[in-house]
């Protein structure tokens, strides 16, 4: 392992040399051709790299990938997921997905340019650079031009690679060895890893815990509880008489809203229920009741819940006689106007809720007094 | 053809467009004539101020590159001595194309609110203002350098180096002055901050262009020896920059108007992106952004002398349509085309050739009296 060859090395004292080597070079050895100089020397990166690289055209790719990801994305989200009427706009406006999508082709096109720079041309990760280690390090880094055939995978001939080189006319040859690099499941790497990662999520923990707590201010999300909206209850300069919440218009309802006019519970018998018994409703009232009444009622009706004791109050119980001969529209009038300790859930529940509602105690009646011609046929036996 | 037959030639062209241009006038109305004569002498200015910005941008940086090919923008900058006058003359216009100065405008409360800006004598006070600054940085930018080839005198440089910071203000604030005065006037009830940034980007994007393409003249005549593609590497670099700010800025006085949707701005767009303005919109966003964009992307294209000749023609027909866009709707409800136009197009295409003529002759090709000539020709990517 340690005795693989990285490259073979050849010297010239001058930069015309070193340049015009580099086609004799060529026809004679294959190989990747690197030149190391003490300065730069124009027009060599022409002579040296046969292939163009790939990284242009991934980042190009990349970057129409990130464009019409951030379109797509931006047309489920605004249009299908959850779609939301802005400044009044049509959900898929092209003009609002504009400067996203611009962005996001950025991203895409700069990490792929990135990355690819990385891994690709400069062929990370790797620990050291054998040519740290060539001796004849100390003359290029002042007055020798040296040209590289790198093995690149594949082994390298070095008596041939060393002849072209001279034929060429470098004044000497290096070959330089691979040190055994710390390979990616090396244990060393493996700790510098996960100790570079824990010393991240320490650092980053710290200073986002710290930021949070030195300057709360700071985050954007608090400023966005900070809005110029009118709250529920709050007073607002704008109305004359200062409050934010506004009456009725005098002598108008809500649309689809009727007055409740009737005055008391023996006035509500003559009303019957307008919704019919299917399963939809009573789900829809199961929910309302779980809600609304259970706390105090019991989730069987039975007047047994945990809220009782602490209220002082006993509800009574849905599973008397007198409860059961009850008409319809009397529950729906102490749901809508209240009796004794109980408030008024007509704030709480629409009209059509409290109907649904009354469908369910109904439900929880029969359910309790349960009759054995109740019992579904196939279960019966 | 000799010299003089072609001089010739070209006078009679412009004597026949003048007499279509005050014929057609007479015949068609006034009001279309200004604007045609407005359109095109903002072209021209443009382009002139926008290579003076090249040059005193040059002397800003120090950039040493750009000796070499300096004296392209210099003589092209004589376009602002040539349509300064055009810009008095214009002057003219003002009863028939400018609402602000009719005195039943001031019932609007909107123009009234803006009377302390547009009124007559202090248009003409900042019209006259601006081309005395224009001719005071002319004088030192351009006649020093000029004089410099046969003086020598190195104390060019350092007041080059004054003035082009100088000019960088002059020119934001001329330019938006006249994006403000010529072109938005023309509709004084609208309100853009932005719109003097847009017309600097499309005017630095059509003063690169001319450059460009008058380079490629001087190359293909062999009049520039010690010039290759290094130099024109960066010419096209910075029209592949500019490409996207030019987007960028149309795009972001778009947006915003877009989304606010206040009646006194978006009125401006409303009446530009109907009927046959809309495809013309389309077709400068085409030329001055999308295809010269892609165009220009892979990094050889960028010294490609057939390629970047096209490309700038194309942004230079981006720009005049860009003008056309903003000035026309506010003329007439609909683009017309007919002998005006044709007489127009004529009168000012010879004054510019036979002009050009002259310009190629103004001084030497390159700036031989520069220090730092040598440097430039000797720089490399």
């Amino acid at each position: 392992m340690s005795n693989e060859i990285f490259s073979v090395l050849g010297l010239f004292d001058s930069a015309q040399r070193m340049t015009d080597a580099i086609p004799l070079v060529r026809q004679k050895v294959a190989g990747r051709l690197e030149a190391y100089t003490p300065y730069p020397v124009h027009g060599i990166e022409k002579l040296l790299v046969q292939r163009k690289s790939p990284v242009a055209g991934m980042t190009f790719i990349m970057g129409l990938i990130g464009a019409i990801s951030g379109v797509v994305f931006e047309m489920w989200a605004n249009g299908v997921d959850y779609p939301l009427v802005t400044m009044g706009k049509p959900y898929l406006s092209w003009e609002a997905f504009v400067p996203i999508m611009f962005e996001v082709a950025v991203l895409f096109a700069c990490f792929t340019a990135g990355l690819g720079m990385l891994l690709l041309l400069n062929r990370l990760p790797f620990f050291r650079h054998p040519m740290l280690h060539a001796r004849s390090m100390p003359l290029i880094t002042r007055d020798r031009f040296a040209l590289a055939v790198e093995a690149d995978g594949r082994p390298l001939d070095v008596a041939a690679v060393s002849d072209a080189l001279r034929a060429a006319g470098a004044e000497s040859i290096e070959i330089v060895e691979n040190l055994a690099a710390p390979g990616l499941l090396s244990p060393r790497f493996l700790f510098t890893a996960l100790l570079a990662i824990g010393l991240a999520c320490m650092v980053s923990g710290y200073i986002t815990y710290w930021g949070i707590k030195l300057f709360p201010k700071s985050i954007p999300v608090v400023h966005m509880l900070d809005q110029p909206k009118l709250d529920p209850q709050r007073e607002s300069a704008f109305f004359k008489d200062g409050f934010g919440m506004r009456m009725p218009v005098a002598g108008t309802i809500s649309r689809g809203h009727l007055p409740y006019t009737v005055k008391d519970e023996i006035a509500a018998e003559v009303l019957s229920n307008p919704l019919p018994r299917t399963p939809e409703v009573l789900k829809n009232g199961r929910q309302d009741y779980m809600t609304y009444c259970s706390v105090c009622h019991g989730i069987l009706g039975d007047g047994k819940a945990s809220l009782t004791a602490a209220y002082g109050a006993k509800p009574s119980s849905y599973h008397t006689q007198t409860m059961r001969d009850l008409p319809d529209g009397r529950i729906f009038h102490v749901i809508t106007s209240g009796k004794s300790t109980m408030p008024s859930y007509a704030a709480e529940l629409l009209e059509g809720e409290r109907w649904g509602t009354v469908h369910y105690v109904r439900a929880l009646q029969r359910a309790y007094d349960a009759k054995d011609e109740d019992i579904p046929e196939e279960s019966s036996r | 053809m000799s010299k003089f037959g072609a001089s010739r030639l070209l006078i009679s062209g412009m004597v026949l467009g003048l007499v279509g241009m005050l014929a057609s006038g007479w015949g068609f109305g006034w009001e279309r004539f200004w604007g045609n004569w407005l359109l095109w002498t903002l072209f021209l200015l443009t382009i002139g101020l926008g290579c003076l910005f090249i040059v005193g941008l040059e002397h800003v940086v120090g950039a040493k590159w750009s000796v070499p090919v300096r004296r392209i923008p210099e003589r092209l900058s004589g376009l602002v001595l040539l349509m300064s006058p055009a810009l008095l003359l214009a002057l003219l216009s003002l009863q028939y194309l400018y609402p602000w100065t009719r005195p039943e405008s001031l019932e609007n409360p909107l123009i009234a609110g803006k009377a302390a800006w547009l009124n007559v004598p202090f248009f003409v006070i900042r019209l006259l203002i601006c081309i005395v600054l224009w001719l005071i940085s002319y004088r030192i930018l351009v006649t020093g350098s000029f004089r410099q080839d046969w003086q020598r005198d190195l104390r060019f440089n350092v007041r080059a180096r004054r003035m082009g910071p100088a000019y960088m203000v002059i020119f934001g604030i001329t330019i938006s002055i006249v994006a403000f005065d010529w072109i938005s006037g023309l509709e004084p009830t609208w309100y853009s901050d932005i719109f003097g940034v847009y017309l600097f980007a499309g005017t630095f994007l059509a003063a690169l262009a001319a450059t460009s393409l008058l380079l490629i003249h001087q190359l293909a005549n062999r009049r520039l020896a010690g010039v290759g593609p290094d130099h024109v590497y960066n010419l096209g670099g910075f029209m592949f920059a500019f490409t996207v700010f030019w987007g960028y800025i149309g795009f972001a006085q778009f947006l915003l108007m877009w989304y606010a949707n206040l009646p006194e701005e978006v009125f401006w767009y409303k009446e530009r992106l109907e009927g046959l303005w809309l495809p013309i919109i389309l077709v400068v966003a085409a030329f001055h952004f999308f295809v010269p964009f892609l165009a220009l992307i892979p990094r050889d294209a960028k010294s490609n002398l057939r390629r970047l000749a096209w490309v700038s023609m194309l942004m230079l027909t981006a720009h005049w349509f860009d003008l056309y866009w903003m000035i026309m709707p506010a003329v007439g409800k609909s683009p017309q085309f007919g002998w005006m136009e044709l007489s127009f197009a004529f009168f000012f295409v010879c004054l510019t050739l036979l002009w050009i003529r002259r310009a190629l002759a103004q001084g030497a090709d390159m700036p031989i009296g520069d220090p730092f000539l040598k440097e430039g020709l000797e720089f490399r990517l």
